[in-house]
């Protein structure tokens, strides 16, 4: 892998030390070669340095082991000679480097199969030490636990529980009595249909029918699974952003500087009203008229498509975010639920909208059945740029054959995916659908695909170079996604139609314009899938969903 | 000469690291040896993930970093610093949990 060398260049992967550079230039990869035979792995995966195994290691300067609890215990890499170290008071390990010549800096963590600087008393990172712990943890689990610990018996067997880091459960919230009364004091119940029709209405709240206002299915396609987007629609239906608050300060605003920012639409606020009237219990079907005006290259009478329109709405959204100066770092979450992937070109920052370039695959040559799961592994495989694409490394201060790969640093709590459909013939000169099947699974785990999968399976676990510039973001925990809408389209490229499947209270809907039915999941996994949206798991409540149809 | 015939069939080896241990060292070493040790390390990182410790620490460790310039920082003062805290941030639920299980290991150990 002629790329995992020039990472180093951009920062990613801290530079060794100057005395792990010295002492690999005197010895060599040696001293870490000898290492690795003392690796063991413990049943849990987690490997440790002993030189048999049932070797109590002791500080040979005051004796003290492991089991004296405080300090950590180091093997010098040079000698062999353990020595403790706790930082900062006491350290026999950094005593033994002073006191050698040059040379005796390093030393390794007994516990953790960690290298340590005793002069720089920090953590180093040798790429050979840490290729050898990922395999030897690999081959360990690859085994079965009784097998790695050398034919001991085991009486206990090991709980899936806890291989698997577990996250906390969710717990639904339930009010308290002081919060049961102020709820029963300050909301009035939504009439909904069953009082007023005096028919149990089977469908859940916010289902409701869009018109068509000529050629506009591309919109109302779009705009139904905007609607039942969940961080979107929670942060709508709780009072967030109000039209008559926003239309108040704007108009303010603007006769404290000119009268033309007073007649500027604001896309949240008709993404208000929206919310409020489809979700008011009427289940006549509604007309989005005031929804042209954000997509002004689209508003005409045209067929258009619903990947362009969807796309200048996450633009309006973002727009609108980043221009509203008294935003709330609340606001400004939920606003960024919106799906905009990035994904990396090797480590250079390069954020990809995803929507646009992921899908590019469905149109390869592939026997089978396509999958979403087969275009993302197609997406973020490995590449070998040709030789008239050299990458430039500076630490070798030459163009370099390189690798590139695509992963996905961060995800958001939306996904969309939008396939490819449609493919361009330079020889033919025109375009044509792509009818092709696409198969999408309900649940998705996009861990395979995120940056710190990738780069942990070539490097081991020791480096979380992510973690750095993304301060809050633990994109481990979050990688579970669940499918809630998919927008279908049939027809030809110049003439079709739009359908939104919309997964509610695990239960699918149809929404064709002004219609909606109940319809069966084969019915959806059958549909020819254009746009699909995912929704992290655990904000896809379906316990909670339920407690709104009833 | 008649010590040497009554001797138990065991290694030296093991014979003089046993005159020398400490009851700690003693517990340690069984508690590897049954693979209990590291059930309760993977507990107490379960246990400490849950109640939002890891997660504080990790905050006071960006934090830390964060002030003093990401370049100027060392797992060392790292761990000076922030070890204080953790130790002291610890639910005691946690801790007692712990406590038990060791007890109960002991227990069935039959030390």
């Amino acid at each position: 892998m002629s790329s995992t060398n020039h990472l180093h260049q951009r920062g990613q992967i801290p530079h060794p030390c100057s005395h792990l550079a010295d002492f690999r230039s005197k010895h060599g990869s040696k001293p870490f070669r000898l290492l690795q035979k003392c690796l063991r792995v413990k049943p849990l995966g987690r490997a440790e340095i002993r030189r048999d195994l049932h070797e109590v290691p002791r500080c040979a300067a005051c004796v003290a082991s492991a089991a004296s609890a405080r300090p950590r215990l180091y093997a010098c890499v040079a000698c062999a000679v353990v020595f403790c170290h706790s930082s900062p008071e006491s350290s026999h390990a950094a005593a033994h480097a002073d006191s050698m010549p040059s040379g005796h800096e390093i030393a390794v963590d007994l516990d953790r199969a960690e290298l340590f600087c005793c002069a720089c008393r920090d953590q180093v990172y040798d790429r050979d030490f840490d290729a050898s712990v990922v395999i030897a943890a690999a081959a360990a689990t690859a085994v079965s636990p009784t097998a790695m610990r050398g034919g001991e018996s085991e009486t206990m067997p090991w709980p899936e529980s806890l291989r698997k880091r577990r996250r906390v459960d969710y717990r639904p919230w339930m009010p308290d009595p002081r919060e049961r009364v102020l709820v029963a004091t300050n909301s009035s119940r939504l009439g909904g249909d069953a009082e007023s029709n005096g028919v149990c209405s089977p469908l859940p709240w916010g289902l409701r029918g869009l018109n068509n206002l000529g050629n506009t299915c591309f919109m109302n396609s779009v705009l139904q699974a905007l609607l039942h987007t969940p961080p979107l629609r929670n942060y709508f239906l709780s009072d967030r952003h109000n039209r008559y608050v926003c239309q108040e300060k704007r108009t303010n605003l603007g006769n404290d500087k000119n009268a033309s920012s007073r007649s500027r639409v604001c896309l949240a606020c008709d993404m208000d009203a929206v919310f409020c009237s489809v979700f008011s219990g009427d289940r006549t079907p509604y007309s989005p008229a005031s929804w042209w005006q954000h997509a002004a290259n689209l508003a005409s009478y045209e067929q258009q498509d619903a990947h362009e329109f969807f796309i200048s709405m996450l633009d309006g959204i973002h727009e609108n975010v980043e221009s509203d100066q008294r935003k709330s770092q609340n606001q400004a979450q939920a606003m960024q639920i919106v799906p905009r992937g990035s994904a990396k070109i090797a480590s250079s920052k390069l954020h990809l909208a995803y929507n646009g370039e992921t899908e590019s695959m469905l149109s390869g040559q592939r026997g089978g059945i396509s999958t979403l799961m087969g275009c993302l592994d197609r997406f973020t495989r490995p590449e070998r740029l040709g030789s008239d694409q050299k990458f430039f490394c500076q630490d070798c201060k030459v163009r370099q054959e390189s690798l590139k790969q695509m992963s996905i640093r961060k995800l958001p709590l939306v996904s969309c995916f939008h396939i490819k459909r449609f493919e361009h013939s330079s020889y033919r000169n025109m375009s044509r659908k792509i009818d092709r099947y696409l198969q999408f699974p309900l649940s998705l785990d996009m861990s395979p695909y995120l940056s710190s999968t990738i780069l942990r399976s070539r490097f081991g676990n020791r480096i979380f170079t992510y973690s750095g510039d993304d301060p809050e973001g633990s994109t481990e925990l979050s990688s579970e996604f669940e499918l809630f809408a998919v927008v279908t389209h049939t027809g030809k490229l110049d003439a079709g139609h739009y359908v939104t499947y919309l997964r509610l209270n695990d239960q699918w809907y149809k929404c064709d314009d002004a219609w909606v039915t109940r319809v069966s999941e084969n019915v959806v996994r059958a549909a020819q899938a254009y746009m699909m949206f995912y929704v992290q798991k655990r904000f896809h409540y379906k316990a909670s969903e339920k407690l709104v149809t009833s | 000469m008649r010590g040497s015939i009554n001797r138990p069939p065991t290694p030296d080896a093991e014979e003089d690291r046993g005159q020398d241990l400490t009851l700690q060292e003693i517990i340690n070493i069984k508690l590897i040896e049954s693979g209990e040790k590291e059930r309760l390390k993977e507990l107490l990182r379960e246990r400490l993930i849950e109640c939002g410790w890891t997660d504080e620490m990790k905050a006071l460790c960006r934090a830390f970093t964060r002030k003093k310039g990401r370049n100027n920082v060392t797992v060392d003062d790292l761990v000076h610093v922030i070890t204080p805290k953790g130790r002291a941030s610890v639910p005691d639920s946690v801790k007692a949990e712990l406590l038990q299980r060791i007890r109960s290991f002991l227990v069935s150990a039959a030390l």
